[in-house]
């Protein structure tokens, strides 16, 4: 199934966003809704896959767009549950170097992302987390984090003009860049050159003196670590001069000058673009500028936006297909929702993100997690893989949150020597016992009556890799689910779940 | 006792990988030889991210000036710890001073046109290109050179988190290693041949498709995971008796967890001690972006990589490994002269850097930076960085340096020679 597909630089800028339609020879089927549910949520069930299929592409997109009924009057609910817990966060709880972790409140988005009933606002108020990359490693204390998350929710889906100016006035982005720090007569740059490099601008669209004179601005900005303050007399109010703009400015001035550039649209539109399409190639200016038009024109509504993208033909062809690195968090959603039928305990997944290379509330510096093939490492593939096995086995249900047992180490397997050099083999651990059925991939396959190989790995492949994979591996799957013993046809079910999850087309988005 | 071969051949037995062919990572290749006399010296390097204070590491301490602009931050005469009558080292290093007849100290490093920002200074910095139109690092480049015909994997980085830049690009995949996680492909209970045909099933479904210029996500992913079951076989044996003790460790007089320089050297001192046939480890701690309420926070990290490299040779000693590893340390960029109004420093630019190991003849390299002539607030550079580089590379790997810096760099003098 080599490259087919035109280079980006020949893709027509005028066609690629138009909405698509679906035909006979590219219908919606298994294969697109899954797409659009891996990048406009967090992947889809089968009940909610089938039920897609069933009601069409655009009522899908509807759905997922808009949100279910009723989940904007959840959103207060789940925000105060957020605090909450994140009161009960104590970071001076632990001693020496081992500092306390704030597992609760991950496992509290987690709820949010797979219960909210909008997961694509949960989508955006990730990538929003990933684009104002703030740590709790600095700012401490969890609950400027869980305010500054539900600024994120609040406006994920709205203007990027109100929103940035919002963000620039929130303690936790407060405290994380320094901002305490920035005085009349002694500025301290670290917003104003955050606020240009990483979140609306790029490097190489703004000067050094431009940093130096929006810092200015924003001296007086600060923050008590709950709310924020103006501090007039820490604000230099002499007249600045930054991106060809003069006057007496002040923080708010800045965000509307960064906004009239149009290298911000770019960049936005770049990020979107490589979250929600594809990582695989960078696309030309080109390529991107009616949407960037489109977000100027629209003064930056990003959900306008969005719907654009998510509807385009452009999201709906090969050049997307499949063509990014699902996030930990994706990968370890995703999978949940394929194999589990009932409420998922969702803080189990926090030390698995960890091992991937992702916490929530804690990407590794301002620029974010870089993502895509950076997520793949010796160590991540393995905890993937792991993960895929104790997802497959059904043991991953019983970890707890750290404290509590952790995913178990297994007995080697490998030959040792004897004294005389020859080879023992070491002894084999029971088989896992069988999940309960909410849980157990084998259940998929009773539930659809596949009684043969090949329609056992149908059932397994439309839940977990929606669109397929080879037909030459499909067989190889086939062929090693019909070696088994009939007596344990459950457990090599599991097993084979455990190698989809490991195969390369899964790490895809 | 196995040999290496041995090893290998047996981890590697019914395995699917070995009919890979051209497309199986350098390090399954099934050759064994022993390594050319000197060329299987060690560089580790040690990245300090987030921008070190370089003044207040390497302190010229009889300058009025250094006093002046660091009320508050400034080490003594009496708390430095004397190298020359005008250069003494942190109070933190303190652990150093044992080592400084083998510790260079080169000062003044740094590049044309400085960059102030974390991402692009460090980006300079790993590429070697101050540029940026590289999107490879230095160390990746110099993996074709570095390859060891036992089949050992010539780079590592030690530690969580994504491999650093300096080392992306080796196009035999430089891998993370870490001691938390149990190296293995999990295949839980079961018997033998259950986890032989599971194996087997997976190594299949996950082979490299395509040919070798293929430059699709499907590809790399697999050849991702044909890299890690690789390796996965081999760190098994490693690391098997290796470092399983707690998360908590004492060295040189205080408790270190997982992410410290002293455990990390730990273990890297291990690996080298089992003969990875590694040529290159990395490193790396963070925490030195300290923009307020410096001292005591960059104490306690002087601390460490003092902690660090005393152990690591420690442990290396024992095996007679310590006379064929070398350090790196290096950030990437220093901090303005004066001290911020929180106690603590911005970003700067130029700043010292340490090489240290048995083999290194020790002092001072280059002058101090003038603290009365500066370049907006920042230390001026006079050493440009890739002469370091370049010294390492030719002087020390005993690889070509000049197409892995894309140019010609003097080596430094100092750094070439050998005690």
């Amino acid at each position: 199934m080599a490259d087919t597909l035109p280079p980006l630089d020949k893709v027509d800028p005028a066609q690629a966003w138009q909405p698509w339609q679906p035909s006979d020879k590219e219908p919606w089927d298994l294969k697109w809704a899954g797409h659009l549910y891996r990048r406009a949520a967090f992947g889809g069930s089968p009940a909610e896959l089938k039920s897609a299929v069933e009601k069409g592409h655009a009522a899908t997109l509807d759905l997922l767009l808009s949100g279910q009924p009723g989940a904007a009057r959840l959103t207060d609910f789940l925000n105060a549950e957020g605090v909450k817990i994140a009161k009960r966060f104590n970071p001076n709880s632990g001693f020496g170097e081992v500092k306390p972790e704030p597992h609760e409140v991950r496992a509290w988005w987690l709820y949010v992302m797979l219960n909210s009933g909008h997961p694509f606002r949960e989508k955006m108020t990730l990538f929003w987390h990933n684009h104002f990359a703030t740590s709790i490693a600095k700012v401490t204390y969890a609950v400027p984090m869980v305010r500054q998350n539900i600024l994120l929710r609040k406006h994920a889906l709205g203007k990027f003009g109100p929103f940035l100016l919002e963000m620039s006035k929130d303690p936790a982005m407060l405290i994380w860049l320094d901002s305490n720090s920035n005085l009349k007569g002694h500025p301290n740059e670290n917003y104003a050159r955050e606020v240009m490099e990483l979140f609306s601008l790029g490097v190489g669209n703004y000067t050094e003196k431009d940093i130096q004179e929006a810092a200015r601005a924003f001296t007086g900005w600060h923050t008590d670590g709950e709310a924020f303050e103006f501090n007039a007399r820490a604000h230099d109010d002499g007249e600045k001069s930054v991106l060809g703009t003069k006057g007496n400015l002040d923080g708010g001035d800045v965000v509307g000058i960064l906004l009239k550039q149009p290298a911000c649209a770019r960049f936005l539109v770049r990020k979107l673009y490589t979250f929600f399409v594809s990582e695989t190639e960078a696309p030309p200016d080109a390529l991107i500028e009616p949407l960037c038009e489109q977000l100027r024109k629209s003064d930056y509504d990003v959900a306008a936006l969005m719907k654009t993208m998510l509807s385009s033909r452009h999201f709906y062809s090969g050049h997307a297909y499949r063509q990014r690195i699902k996030w930990p968090v994706e990968l370890v959603l995703g999978t949940a929702k394929a194999v589990a039928e009932k409420t998922i305990p969702q803080q189990v997944f926090v030390t698995r993100m960890e091992a991937m290379g992702q916490q929530l509330f804690a990407p590794p510096n301002v620029k974010g997690w870089p993502g895509s093939q950076a997520w793949l490492n010796t160590s991540t593939v393995l905890a993937r893989q792991n993960f895929g096995q104790a997802v497959a086995m059904g043991n991953v249900w019983n970890e707890s949150l750290p404290g509590g047992p952790q995913f178990a180490q297994t007995i080697d397997f490998v030959e040792v020597e004897g004294p005389g050099g020859q080879p023992i083999k070491t002894p084999g651990l029971p088989e896992e016992p069988a999940p309960a059925a909410a849980y157990d991939p084998a259940r998929l396959i009773r539930q659809a009556n596949a009684d043969t190989p090949e329609k056992a790995v149908r059932v397994l492949i439309d839940a977990l890799l929606p669109g397929g994979i080879s037909p030459a591996k499909e067989q190889k799957l086939a062929a090693f689910l019909a070696a088994g013993d009939p007596k344990s046809r459950d457990r090599r079910v599991r097993e084979a779940a455990h190698a989809i999850l490991c195969m390369p087309e899964y790490q895809l988005a | 006792m196995l040999n290496r071969r041995e090893v290998l051949a047996r981890t590697l037995k019914g395995s699917a990988l070995l009919s890979l062919g051209t497309v199986v990572p350098q390090f399954v290749a099934n050759t064994a030889a022993a390594a050319e006399k000197g060329k299987d010296n060690i560089l580790v390097v040690i990245e300090l991210n987030g921008g070190n204070d370089g003044l207040n590491t390497v302190i010229p301490y009889t300058d009025d000036l250094y006093h002046k602009n660091r009320p508050t931050l400034r080490q003594t005469r009496e708390q430095v710890v004397r190298v020359t009558d005008d250069i003494g080292l942190n109070a933190g290093l303190r652990n150093l001073e044992p080592m400084l007849a083998n510790l260079a100290i080169v000062q003044g490093v740094g590049y044309p046109n400085p960059d102030r920002s974390h991402f692009e200074s460090m980006d300079i910095w790993q590429s070697a290109d101050p540029r940026r139109k590289v999107g490879t690092g230095w160390l990746a480049r110099s993996g074709p050179q570095l390859t060891d015909v036992q089949g050992g994997i010539p780079m590592m980085h030690v530690g969580q988190g994504q491999l650093p830049l300096a080392l992306k690009g080796a196009t035999s995949g430089a891998i993370s290693v870490n001691n938390k996680m149990p190296y293995r492909l999990d295949l839980g209970g079961g018997s033998d041949e259950q986890h032989k045909a599971r194996r087997s099933l997976i190594e299949t479904l996950g082979q490299v498709e395509g040919s070798e210029d293929d430059a699709s996500m499907l590809q790399f992913v697999q050849r991702r995971q044909v890299q890690t079951l690789t390796t996965l076989d081999r760190l098994q044996e490693v690391l098997r008796n290796g470092n399983r003790a707690g998360d908590q460790q004492w060295y040189y007089g205080r408790n270190y967890g997982p992410k410290s320089l002293p455990n990390k050297l730990n273990l890297v001192a291990q690996l080298i001690q089992r003969d990875f046939g590694t040529r290159v480890f990395y490193v790396m701690r963070d925490d030195f972006d300290t923009h307020s309420n410096q001292a005591e926070p960059h104490k306690g990290l002087m601390e460490e990589i003092a902690a660090g490299i005393r152990q690591m040779y420690d442990v290396l000693r024992q095996s007679g490994n310590d006379k064929r590893v070398r350090v790196l340390t290096y950030s990437e960029f220093g901090r303005r002269v004066k001290e911020n109004e929180s106690k603590g420093t911005d970003h700067g630019a130029a700043s010292n850097l340490f090489v240290a190991g048995p083999s290194v003849k020790g002092g001072v390299i280059g002058a101090h930076p003038k603290l009365d002539d500066l370049d907006d607030g920042d230390l001026k550079f006079h050493t440009d960085f890739r002469r370091v580089y370049a010294a390492l590379l030719e002087g020390w790997l005993g690889i070509s340096s000049e197409t892995v810096l894309q140019g010609k760099f003097q080596p430094l003098p100092q750094l070439m020679e050998k005690v």
